[in-house]
This record gives structure tokens, sequence and C-alpha cells, in this order.
């Protein structure tokens, strides 16, 4: 296991969110994190981005400690899209996605031939192409958030992080990303990601964490996880489980 | 405007020139002892020693002109790395209390302890500067990030205006000194010799280099710390790095000349407008602009009123002010 935590409690000002949660996070798959609000989601996906530090326990990236590990470095490794992003002033989007290829600028930023041509496919993989020249604080939010997905995605890293990486998207836009993740999870990425869609999550991801009020519930591919309890348990809902006709995924439906 | 569409090297060759025609007008003009244009021109590269006028233009004039680009390009990259650390638009070595810090410092050695010269002066006035910026950025929870904006400006003032009441008491206290450092708390290139010159060019270059060298993290930093964090950037190191450079580049010009204020606030946000975000280009951008800035306010300095001389520093409060004013009114801070 290339990701895990050990006894890892993370929050802010002193209070920990995230308390005490051992964690593995299979390869080579898509996973997604679950769970109400405020359950420490979010948090717990930053810490694993060494953006937030521990309180107590560690992150583990290949047998050493996240935090051990040269800034650049685990950059080429991990990548993070963060739930809220500033509206940058003045930086127009081809600029934006070329800032994900800082892990491997040489001297001064100076992209090369390879650099570009990444830069080129993520935008076009996220559909941002014809908005290249456009200032990226004169977007609409779902515009804005593709592209900075495509800067994570330039970032190009066997882990992706993304924390509600739809928010803002309409539908479309959503189905689109979740079929993107698919296909770069084929070439090789892990991908864990935080949802609020559980049909969503059930239908497009291997493995579900769900989470509550700072602990791990419980975790596993989504048929094993889905049930009527869970969904009383952690939702507080009153749900029944149903076959999704398409994908033959679990659905649950609210009654 | 056609600037801005001239690509970055056009833009720096451009200013430079700009600059270097700056740079000869201040070095015949406004002279009680006459000087010609072509006086200036001959006194740099075939010198004649009987000549007064080549004299002046050698020995005075020359090293003002060298050491007020070094000033304003010092100060002008002080300016965008404070700007780019803290992400706040109004933060600049005058308003986050750089200035009067290293003003007390240097009024406390050259009126307590005189007899430290100028290295002595030069490192009060960065420990003085430094320990005023820390004290402003940690009051201002700068460290932490965030949107604090007004904290920090507010931080800055109390600190400036703390720095300003005690400088006054040493200068009350050691009465004999006052009036050299009056002249140097108003900043003003009057008294800027070759020995300054000396002093100032390798500390110049080291931080203009360093300033330069930092640029991309720079970059990266305008989207937030998270995202820095994100993309590879140390942000302790950039932030230690940083804070070493801007108080090298502002305590070495501070020391030269005195405190010289709004530059660093001004040009960086110039050199936005005119080319563009990337630190990579605004920031010699901003450099040259600052020389340009400061070898013309100190050419105007001499000529308000001929033949005394007005601070250059004054002249730049007048600029600068109304440009503050304008500023804190467009921006929602």
């Amino acid at each position: 296991m290339s990701l895990s935590t050990h006894n890892l409690s993370v929050g802010y000002h002193d209070k920990a969110i995230v308390k005490q949660v051992n964690l593995s996070i299979p390869e080579g798959k898509i996973i997604a994190l679950l769970g109400p609000n405020g359950c420490g989601k979010s948090t717990l996906l930053k810490a694993m981005a060494r953006i937030l530090s521990p309180m107590e326990g560690h992150v583990q990236w290949q047998g050493k400690n996240l935090h051990s590990i040269a800034s650049k470095k685990l950059a080429q490794q991990l990548a993070l899209l963060p739930q809220t992003q500033p509206i940058p002033e003045g930086i127009k989007v081809k600029d934006l996605v070329a800032y994900g290829r800082s892990p491997y600028t040489g001297f001064w930023g100076r992209l090369n031939r390879q650099d570009q041509l990444i830069i080129d496919s993520v935008m076009h993989e996220t559909g941002i192409t014809e908005l290249a020249d456009q200032l990226v604080s004169e977007l609409s939010g779902g515009q804005r958030q593709r592209v900075w997905l495509a800067m994570t995605l330039a970032q190009d890293t066997p882990y992706l992080l993304l924390d509600e990486p739809t928010t803002y998207m309409d539908l479309s836009h959503q189905v689109e990303l979740m079929h993107l993740l698919r296909k770069l999870n084929k070439q090789g990425k892990t991908i864990i990601t935080v949802l609020h869609d559980i049909n969503q999550a059930a239908r497009y991801c291997d493995h579900l964490i769900v989470m509550k009020q700072g602990s791990i519930i419980t975790q596993g591919s989504p048929d094993s996880v889905l049930t009527q309890t869970l969904m009383k348990d952690v939702f507080s809902l009153n749900a029944q489980i149903h076959r999704d006709p398409i994908a033959k995924t679990p659905m649950c439906v609210v009654e | 405007m056609i600037f801005t569409r001239l690509p970055f090297i056009g833009q720096c060759l451009l200013l430079l020139l700009f600059l270097l025609v700056c740079g000869w007008i201040s070095l015949f003009s406004w002279s009680v002892i006459a000087v010609t244009p072509m006086d200036a021109l001959h006194a740099l590269y075939k010198m004649n020693e009987d000549s007064i006028a080549q004299h002046i233009v050698h020995d005075l004039r020359l090293p003002r002109v060298l050491i007020g680009i070094m000033v304003g390009a010092n100060l002008a990259a002080a300016g965008v790395i404070m700007q780019g650390l803290t992400q706040n638009p109004l933060a600049s070595p005058s308003v986050l209390g750089i200035n009067a810090g290293a003003a007390l410092g240097m009024a406390t050695v050259s009126s307590i302890a005189p007899w430290f010269g100028l290295l002595g002066t030069s490192v009060a006035a960065m420990l003085g500067g430094g320990i005023a910026w820390a004290l402003v950025m940690l009051l201002g929870n700068a460290w932490r990030g965030g949107n604090e904006h007004g904290r920090l400006v507010l931080a800055g003032v109390a600190i400036s205006a703390l720095c300003a009441a005690l400088t006054k008491a040493v200068i009350i206290i050691a009465e004999d000194q006052a009036a050299g450092v009056l002249t140097w708390l108003a900043g003003s290139l009057t008294d800027a010799r070759w020995q300054t010159f000396d002093a100032l060019w390798p500390v110049c270059i080291i931080g203009l280099l360093g300033a330069l060298f930092i640029a991309p993290s720079l970059n990266l930093l305008q989207l937030g710390d998270d995202n820095a964090r994100n993309l590879g950037v140390s942000l302790i190191w950039v932030k230690l790095g940083g804070s070493f450079l801007v108080l090298l580049l502002v305590g070495s010009a501070i020391s030269s000349v005195g405190a010289i204020g709004f530059v660093g606030l001004l040009i960086p946000h110039m050199a936005r407008m005119l080319a563009g975000q990337d630190h990579r280009k605004f920031l010699p951008v901003a450099m040259i602009l600052g020389a340009c800035l400061v070898v013309l306010s100190d050419t105007v300095s001499r000529a308000i009123i001929y033949p005394a001389e007005t601070p250059a520093g004054a002249i730049l409060a007048l600029i600068g002010a109304p440009f503050f004013i304008y500023l804190v009114r467009k921006r929602t801070l």
C-alpha cells in the first residue's frame, strides 16, 4: 500500500475533526469518501495531501512519513483538488493549467515540448480548450472548476485526491467527469474522491469509504457497503437499496 | 495601450532606454555650476581632468544616479516580494513597518553609538526593519494565510507609529546628531557618493538575483497557500527566503539613502498593469520602473526650490500618497 494513515488525528485550532483513523488506500482503484457534512472527509483528504499537519499519528507514503518527503518530489506523486478555490486575478486559463507542470519544470519554470503536450491534452480532456485565452476570473463556476481540475491533472501524478470535483458542474459535465476519472484509472491512476451523490459513487467507484464524526464506519465494494442500515446509521435516512437498471450497481432511493 | 501589447523583451528594452535617458538628464540638469549635456557624456568615457563640470558629473552626479537606480530597483523588488508573500495588494516596505523600523534602528545607532560607522548603521537598519516586520506579520496573522488584509495593514500602521515615536525620542535625547538623522529620515540622495555605491552594489545584485530566483514560486503563491504547497512549493523556505531578501533589499537601500517610501507600493502595481500577473515578467519590469522613478524624483528634487534640494523621499510621498488612496478605494479589501 503506497498511501496509508496510522492512528491519524487532524483538525483545526486544536480541535480534532478526524480522530485516530487507520486507513490503507487500495492501489489502482477509484475510491469514494462518503459521509454527512462535517464528518471529516475533506480534512482527511487534506491530511493525506500534506496540506494539514497531523495532531497525532502520521500519514505514510511508500513507507515514509509524508511530511519528511521533499515538497517537489511529493508533488510529482500526489495532486489535490481542494473543495474551495480562490479566484486568481488577471490569470489566463492556459497559464493556470500550465502552473500544474510546476513540479517538473526546469530552471525558472520553463515549459518543454512534453509539458506543452500534457497541458494541451488535459485541456482537451476537461473541455476547456476554447477557454484558453480567457481570464479565470471571468468564467462561470462550473467552467472554473474544470480549469482547476485541468491544472490538477496537468500535475500528472499516479495519485489524485479530489474534493467534490463535481461542485458547480451541470449534470452532463458531472457524467463526463466521472467517465474521465474512469479513463484515468484505466491508465493506472489511483483516485480518491469526496462525493456527495451516493449513487454516483456506487456507479463509478470501486471502493467506498464511509465516515461519520471523524471515524471510518465501514469500507468496501459498493455492494457490500450500501445497505439500508448504513443509510439509517450514517445519514439518518430511511432508504431502499435497488439495482441500477443500466450499470447493475446498487442504488439507494430515499423513502 | 500599445505598450502592454509589446513582447516582454521589447518592454524591458524600451524601459531601459527610458532609464538611460532619465539618468543622462539627471547627470547634467539643475547644477549650480553649469554642466552641459556633452560634459555628462565626456565624463563617462574620456574625462577631462581640468573641467570642473566633468568632475561634478563623475564624482557627484554619476554615483548619485547609479545609487538611485539601485535603490529604486531594490525597493520595487522588495514590494513585489512582499505583495507576493502576503497576497496583500497594500504590502510594501513603508506600509508594513519596515521603513519605520529600519529608521529607528539607524537613528538609534547613529545617535547613541556613531563610531560604528556605515556598516553599523546598515546592520542596525536591517535589524530594525526585520524586527518591525516580524512584529507586523505576527500581529497581522499573516503567516496563517487567509484574507485578513485589513488586519495586516493595521498592524503595519501601529508598528510604524510606535517606531516613529521612538525615533523622535532618540533624536531628542541625542540632539547633536539630530540634523543628520532628520535628513536621512526624509530620504535623500544628496549625500550619495562612490563610497556608498561600493557598499551597496554587491548586496543589491545578490538581492535582485535572489528576487528573480523566487519569482516562479511567487507565481504559485498567487493561487493560495494550499495550491502552492500542492504544486511542490516549500512554503516555509519561500517565506523565510523571501523575507530575508526583502530585508537585504530594503535594509541596503535605506541605509544608503534613508527612508524612501512608496516606491515599493506604487511600482509593483504599475508593473502589473504593464506586464501582467506573471512574476517572471513583471518583477524585472518593476525593477526598471522603480529605478526610473527614483532617478526622476531625484532630478525633480533638485529642481523644485533650485538651487536648494528637496529630499527625493518627499517627492515620492507626494506622488505616492494619492496613489495609495486610489488603491484603497479601487480594491475591495
